[in-house]
């Protein structure tokens, strides 16, 4: 089991490293770089989102799903505050109490 | 220490905190579920300690647990962390210039939550920028062991924590990320975008469906950019 895991690390290390490897022979063009300033808002997203519509069943779209509406309540905590400790505990605390 | 140094590390520590916090669930599940599943406490420590990907590794554990074969893991495992790809292409420019000893710790701790943090112009540009990232990148890291070594020692005293929801605290503290974040029309129809593909994608089983969504939503926010652009030259 060991070496499994072992084998893992050197996967999520290479996958991490790989692009920021000294002579890997290319430059990161302007254009190219505009569309990887996207890339944080789309991957936090794509990750937090199914987490909130996605459950073992499918797509959960009804309004009495705990996670819509805290999430809900934290997306206007999170516009309003643009404060990571508020927009945490508001949406958790609710969550809780709903759930 | 100099006055800055002690600054960026505490900076580093203090921004990373709540992301430490929110993922206290996943970090115990991460090793109670191992144990539950017959991994030794070394074996389960060490995946934290050398793996630190908390979704690859709780993949990991159920299919290392259910006999699957090797290759299926390693593949797997190379799927969910595929997406670190982006992460070294986005940060590349920024990083590139600095010697091995600073760029070989930046890449072991470029988790989600490190990236999220690296979006400043400056970011990783200065060696105070390089301190704050690796305090922040590093205190995770701590978090996130200290969290797996709770998991093992609770272990199976512990009840079926993943049906709990507790996975809405990584979507609270991402919300608290991203939206902040959203100031221009480009940028809002990346966020949506995703969003919804990654819904979709991820509902069907699509085992992409992460970078998938990112790469589409990518495409999305800068075809608007230029869009943008050139109606700005029209004008």
């Amino acid at each position: 089991m060991m070496s499994t895991i072992l084998l893992m690390a050197c996967i999520t290390f290479f996958t991490r490293y790989l692009f920021l490897h000294h002579t890997l022979p290319f430059r990161v063009g302007p254009k190219m770089q505009q569309f990887l300033s996207f890339s944080a808002p789309a991957v936090l997203t794509a990750i937090w989102v199914p987490i909130v519509f996605v459950n073992e069943e499918g797509i959960n779209l009804d309004w009495q799903n705990p996670y819509l509406s805290a999430a809900i309540a934290a997306i206007i905590v999170a516009y309003k505050t643009h404060n990571i400790y508020y927009t945490t505990l508001v949406g958790m605390g609710l969550f809780l109490i709903l759930n | 220490m100099k006055l800055t140094t002690k600054r960026a590390l505490l900076k580093g520590f203090l921004d990373m905190l709540p992301l430490c916090l929110a993922v206290i669930p996943w970090g115990i599940l991460c090793g109670s579920l191992a144990i539950q599943n017959g991994f030794t406490a070394v074996e389960t420590q060490a995946m934290s300690l050398l793996v630190f990907a908390g979704s690859a590794q709780l993949v990991a554990i159920e299919l290392i647990a259910g006999n699957t074969p090797l290759l299926t893991i390693l593949f797997t495992t190379f799927i969910i962390s595929s997406r670190h790809f982006l992460y070294g292409l986005a940060v590349r420019h920024k990083v590139i210039n600095q010697p091995l000893r600073w760029r070989l710790p930046v890449s072991f701790v470029l988790t989600d939550e490190l990236f999220a943090f690296s979006h400043h112009r400056k970011a990783y540009r200065t060696k105070t920028r390089l301190i704050y990232a690796l305090s922040a990148g590093f205190s995770f890291y701590i978090a996130w062991n200290l969290w797996t070594l709770i998991g093992i020692l609770a272990g199976s005293l512990l009840p079926d924590l993943t049906n709990l929801g507790l996975d809405f605290a990584i979507a609270a503290t991402f919300i608290a990320l991203v939206i902040p974040g959203i100031k221009n029309l480009a940028t809002l129809a990346t966020v949506i975008t995703a969003g919804v593909t990654a819904t979709i994608l991820k509902s069907h089983g699509f085992e992409l469906w992460l970078v998938t969504a990112a790469l589409i939503a990518m495409s999305v926010g800068y075809m608007i950019c230029r869009l943008q652009v050139t109606q700005e030259h029209k004008l």
